[in-house]
């Protein structure tokens, strides 16, 4: 509990104990702290985000005029001077073919590598791990340079692949988690059996363990998503031009050009935003998981 | 019974490889690089030459940008750690009772975590703005009626300003104490309870021991994840007014791709990871961590 409620109900509840009362601890004043506090949470985590979502619909002059009233009508304008300020359709398609192939990528290469760590003992398996371990130490700011330098002498630079890349990689500690402890607890027995029916190797890995491990696979699957759609510094870094540059970087780079036009900018950042909202509600208890399975192992 | 290694190890090599080729090109390859260059002096089109430690003891003792960086990363860390779990706990704590709104707060709770932070930072940027922003316009409407706060770019008001935009977010501490918290046996609670404990008392002196390790595990994230915070200051105040709102990102990224100062950029990277490394090791023994509750 925060420590403002603590000092306020010390005093108050030593005598009730005494007392002992059916319903302990429902201090008329803890509660109403408790609902103000969950108030305040809320106001400011979806406030800045309402209050853009509906100036985008605002002219400049109500947007100068009158900052906190509800739009005169609803209109799409500034959604399409959004579109033509920044070749937002562009960047749009760059961001999905990124975030879908990086997390794709990102999954075959750890489900992969997951399952053979989840089920067969081999020399060096302790040191992988706690190389990946290790991974997680490392802040993406820390290899920026470096990055850049590598990306650059394999001739990915500004390149769509060289994020891909770069995106499957960030992620790997994490998925390596989630997928090699999902696999984990998936019985044994079922491959034996399959093995003693003549399955080979791949064939038990493809047809039995794959379409069990969906959901370890959607879990990691979200979080890696969320990653390469909203990552900024390495698709800042690493491509020039307008060709490669995927949403959150075009926010960016046309923070000046928008400037002018504070509608289209408005309807720019929502335009950012919405698929992660969408794929966050939809997705939420896949998301919920997988930041638990990953917390706990790192 | 094991699965057979030996008459798999041709798979089993096959499945590994992808994996470590990955490693080697994202994390093993740059830490030479990283490590190697901050050692020389290297500059885009000049020689490269050693020069052992000059780069740290340039940074350390005459770069004033470089010293404001590593003092507002070390701040930064300690109230994420401190402040930023505490919100978190208390929303978690509340939530827990599963009275009806829980489920609602945890999802809004999320979204400034989960949408991308460039795109909260031109949020901010937005709200924040002294002319037509939101939060101007609300303490105008409640009286002050010239008020006027420029909060990103004003040297008085820009380090709190910033701090703001991440600090109070906490949803993901609340998911991952919400985890743990329903792994404890209803029955530890209800036992409690018939002794007559309040809620508070119950809080304080039942659950929170009990979830020592993940509030230590949300701390190391927590603290750690300001070791990344590039693109909401990059987006709102890019690390000024002067170096007010300067860390360490945005001081490699200056130096590295603005300056092209590899060597230089590359020894504030190692600074980067060593600070990690001390605030894993700190926190973690704060939290007695791995050891078991007794």
């Amino acid at each position: 509990m925060s420590t403002p409620a603590q000092t306020i109900d010390r005093p108050r509840t030593s005598p009730k104990k005494a007392g002992r009362i059916s319903q302990p601890g429902v201090n008329p004043l803890v509660s109403m702290l408790k609902y103000a506090f969950i108030l305040v949470i809320l106001l400011i985590s979806v406030g800045p985000f309402l209050w853009v979502f509906l100036s985008s619909f605002k002219s400049n002059l109500e947007i100068l005029n009158s900052a906190l009233a509800l739009p005169a009508r609803l209109k799409f304008s500034n959604y399409v001077m959004a579109f033509k300020i920044a070749p937002l359709a562009q960047f749009y398609g760059n961001s999905i073919l990124i975030a879908v192939t990086g997390t794709l990528l990102n999954l075959t290469v750890l489900g992969m590598s997951g399952y053979v760590i989840a089920r067969f003992e081999f020399k060096g398996k302790k040191t992988i791990m706690s190389l990946v371990s290790m991974a997680l130490l490392i802040p993406g700011a820390a290899l920026l340079l470096p990055l850049y330098l590598t990306v650059r002498n394999v001739g990915l630079y500004d390149n769509i692949l060289g994020l891909i890349l770069i995106y499957a990689g960030f992620g790997l500690p994490v998925s390596l988690y989630i997928l090699s402890s999902y696999f984990l607890t998936i019985p044994k027995e079922l491959e034996e059996s399959a093995y003693l029916d003549g399955a080979g190797f791949l064939r038990t890995f493809l047809t039995i363990i794959l379409p069990i491990a969906k959901p370890g696979f959607g879990t990691a699957g979200v979080l890696q998503f969320l990653l390469c759609w909203n990552e900024f510094q390495f698709a800042l870094t690493l491509t020039t031009g307008l060709k490669n540059r995927t949403l959150p970087v075009a926010l960016f780079y046309f923070k000046s050009q928008f400037a002018s036009d504070y509608g289209a900018m408005f309807a720019a950042t929502i335009l950012v935003v919405i698929p992660s909202i969408i794929v966050y509600v939809l997705l939420q208890e896949q998301v919920v998981s997988g930041l638990a399975a990953g917390a706990v192992k790192g | 019974m094991a699965l057979n290694t030996t008459k798999n190890i041709k798979w089993v090599i096959a499945f590994l490889v992808p994996t470590i080729l990955l490693f080697l090109f994202m994390y093993a390859f740059s830490l030479i690089i990283l490590f190697g260059s901050s050692f020389t002096d290297w500059t885009l089109g000049m020689k490269v030459s050693f020069t052992g430690l000059r780069n740290y003891l340039e940074l350390f003792t005459d770069n004033e940008d470089f010293l404001k960086s590593v003092f507002n990363t070390v701040v930064w860390i300690g109230l994420q750690a401190t402040v930023h779990v505490t919100i978190g706990v208390t929303v978690a704590l509340i939530l827990a009772r599963r009275e009806f709104y829980w489920k609602f707060v945890r999802t809004v709770y999320m979204i400034p975590n989960i949408i991308s932070s460039a795109a909260l930072g031109m949020m901010f940027l937005c709200f924040l703005n002294p002319d037509f922003g939101a939060l101007n316009s609300i303490i105008r409407l409640a009286g002050q009626k010239d008020f006027s706060q420029n909060w990103l770019m004003d040297y008085k008001t820009s380090f709190f300003t910033v701090t703001m935009m991440w600090l109070p977010f906490a949803a993901v501490v609340t998911i991952l104490v919400l985890a743990e918290l329903a792994a404890i046996p209803e029955s530890i609670f209800e036992s409690a309870r018939v002794d007559g404990a309040t809620e508070l008392g119950i809080n304080l002196h039942i659950s929170l021991p009990m979830l020592r390790n993940i509030i230590g595990t949300c701390a190391i994230l927590a603290g750690t994840s300001m070791l990344q915070k590039l693109d909401m200051i990059l987006m709102t105040t890019g690390g000024g007014p002067g170096n007010r709102t300067m860390n360490l990102p945005i001081f490699i990224y200056q130096n590295a791709l603005k300056d092209n100062n590899f060597g230089l950029a590359n020894a504030a990277g190692v600074t980067l990871i060593l600070i990690g490394i001390v605030t894993v090791w700190i926190i973690s023994r704060a939290f007695r961590m791995g050891h078991s509750n007794t």
